[in-house]
């Protein structure tokens, strides 16, 4: 057994060294791509945070006095009821919801967390009306200002509209430049181990030859796809982690990117399913080579 | 040990190998394949170790019927079986202790049994005091022997050999004979396909002939024709 396990590392690290370039080309594809794909996540929670109360058609908000008294809430809700031709939906947000909410989009702020009491937070009706022009929905909101216990009405504007979809459109362009780099990567991978073993075919034919089982021959190749994968999504995630620390500070001092938040939690759970599919994808390309070229 | 029924062999293209060939050769018997070249002979040894099937017919090999044997046993089969063959085989690149050695390793032989057994078999094909050369710093015969060293280190029951003198000059040839004829002695059943007549002759061994896929002569004690 130790001498197989001493085997499998000095097979693989020879292939590795015996087509060096190759090896980088194909560490490297991986690499961007899984970059890519790693920053488009991290953009779209960012994004998400960004935009998180306005999720689902919310047009308008009426943010209620947190001192307001239940009457005058149910007053708010039974106009909301009543004027049933305008409005699609509404969703009521009491006080521990909201310091919820509050807590999420200030995740990495807990200083901030811990001077709060959910009490002192408003609670707010979210509303979806039938009809999203800007008009429209001025109107419809309008009559809520002055009605007692009422905070503010604040409007969906037009650059948060914009914003959402600006970062819809980042996010599916990564994404997509991510997936078209994922099966470039896996043929590097599958051509660099077809390589390898083309250049070992004499040594694979004499293992054939005296008995070496298929998996023993094939193992050092699938582990060279592996670690093509691996190295490469370790580099991809350090790239996540320089974005969260340098670039996205960085962001949210931009005046409409305050609310960008990415918490360092999700930096790590995003760079796990990187390195995830890293592995897969190494596995898979190694995979099909090794299974191509090695029919009994 | 080797029992072939009735074994047709056609390749894509029509062209029959070996047409309804039977032959059952006994444990510890040294048998020479000769005919002319395309008469089947070499089909006939790659079909013992399965690296071809058959069309029709059956084979046995060390007790292993090789229609019914699966995928992933014929690996097992083959450590069963030595090969020699005429280009020889050897890894460039690895030393002759390595070449030996690397057919130990890759079939998951420890270390200590490897480092055991490989010196000895060099000595015992004359060798063991060119452990450390390269295949290129040898001459034909020398690389026979490695050769021949790798091929029966782990003791193979059956020992197929193809033209194994086929690149070496009369007198090396011999020499080569001689080892093949030491390593039966120990009870290792021997195949060899060849053209050379002066070593058939010589020996006197069973001879089967082959002539467009057909066995058209198997004789004991025989000679080339």
């Amino acid at each position: 057994m130790a001498l197989r396990v001493e085997y499998l590392i000095r097979e693989t690290t020879t292939n590795l060294w015996r087509n060096v370039w190759l090896t980088v080309a194909a560490v490297l594809t991986v690499f961007v791509c899984l970059a890519l794909f790693g920053v488009s996540i991290l953009v779209g929670k960012g994004a998400d945070s960004l935009t998180s109360q306005w999720k689902g058609g919310i047009e308008f908000i009426i943010f209620m006095k947190p001192t307001a008294t239940a009457d005058e809430s149910n007053a708010i809700k039974k106009v909301l009821d009543e004027s049933g031709t305008g409005i699609k939906s509404y969703k009521y947000l009491d006080q521990p919801a909201a310091y919820e909410e509050f807590k999420k989009l200030f995740a990495d702020k807990q200083e901030l967390i811990d001077s709060i009491q959910p009490n002192v937070l408003p609670p707010s009706y979210r509303v979806v009306p039938l009809d999203s022009d800007a008009d429209a929905v001025a109107q419809l909101g309008k009559q809520f200002q002055d009605k007692p216990g009422v905070y503010e009405v604040r409007y969906a504007s037009e650059t948060l509209r914009n914003l959402e979809s600006l970062t819809n459109l980042v996010r599916i362009g990564l994404l997509a430049a991510a997936v078209i780099l994922l099966v470039v990567a896996v043929m590097l991978i599958l051509n660099t181990t077809f390589t390898a073993m083309m250049s070992r075919r004499r040594e694979i034919e004499v293992m054939k030859l005296v008995g070496a089982t298929n998996w023993f021959i094939r193992i050092p190749y699938m582990l060279e796809g592996l670690v093509h994968g691996l190295v490469g999504a370790g580099g991809a995630a350090g790239v996540l982690f320089i974005f969260k620390s340098q670039i996205f500070p960085k962001v949210q001092r931009i005046n409409l990117f305050q609310y960008f938040r990415v918490t360092t939690g999700e930096v790590w759970s995003t760079s796990l399913l990187i390195l995830g599919i890293g592995c897969v994808v190494g596995v898979v390309g190694s995979t099909f080579a090794v299974w191509r070229y090695l029919d009994v | 040990m080797i029992k072939l029924e009735n074994v047709t062999k056609q390749y894509k293209g029509g062209t029959v190998a070996l047409r309804a060939a039977s032959a059952d050769i006994q444990k510890g018997e040294f048998v020479f394949l000769v005919g002319p070249s395309g008469s089947g002979k070499s089909t006939f040894i790659r079909l013992l170790n399965k690296e071809e099937s058959p069309d029709e017919g059956r084979i046995v090999v060390a007790g292993k019927d090789l229609g019914e044997l699966s995928g992933w046993r014929v690996p097992y089969l083959r450590r069963n079986i030595g090969c020699i063959f005429q280009d020889f085989k050897l890894l460039p690149k690895k030393t002759v202790h390595e070449n030996v050695a690397f057919a130990l390793e890759v079939i998951g032989r420890p270390k200590h049994v490897v480092n055991k057994q490989v010196p000895a078999i060099l000595d015992l094909v004359g060798l063991g005091n060119k452990t450390g050369n390269f295949p290129s710093e040898l001459s034909g015969g020398e690389q026979q022997r490695v050769s021949i060293a790798r091929a029966f280190v782990n003791r193979p029951l059956i020992l197929l050999a193809d033209e194994p003198t086929g690149n070496l000059d009369p007198a090396t040839s011999v020499g080569i004979m001689k080892l093949l004829d030491r390593i039966n002695r120990t009870g290792t059943t021997v195949v060899m396909a060849t053209h050379d007549r002066g070593i058939v002759d010589t020996m006197r061994r069973r001879v089967i002939e082959l002539d467009k896929g057909n066995i058209v002569r198997d004789q004991s004690r025989g000679v080339y024709e």
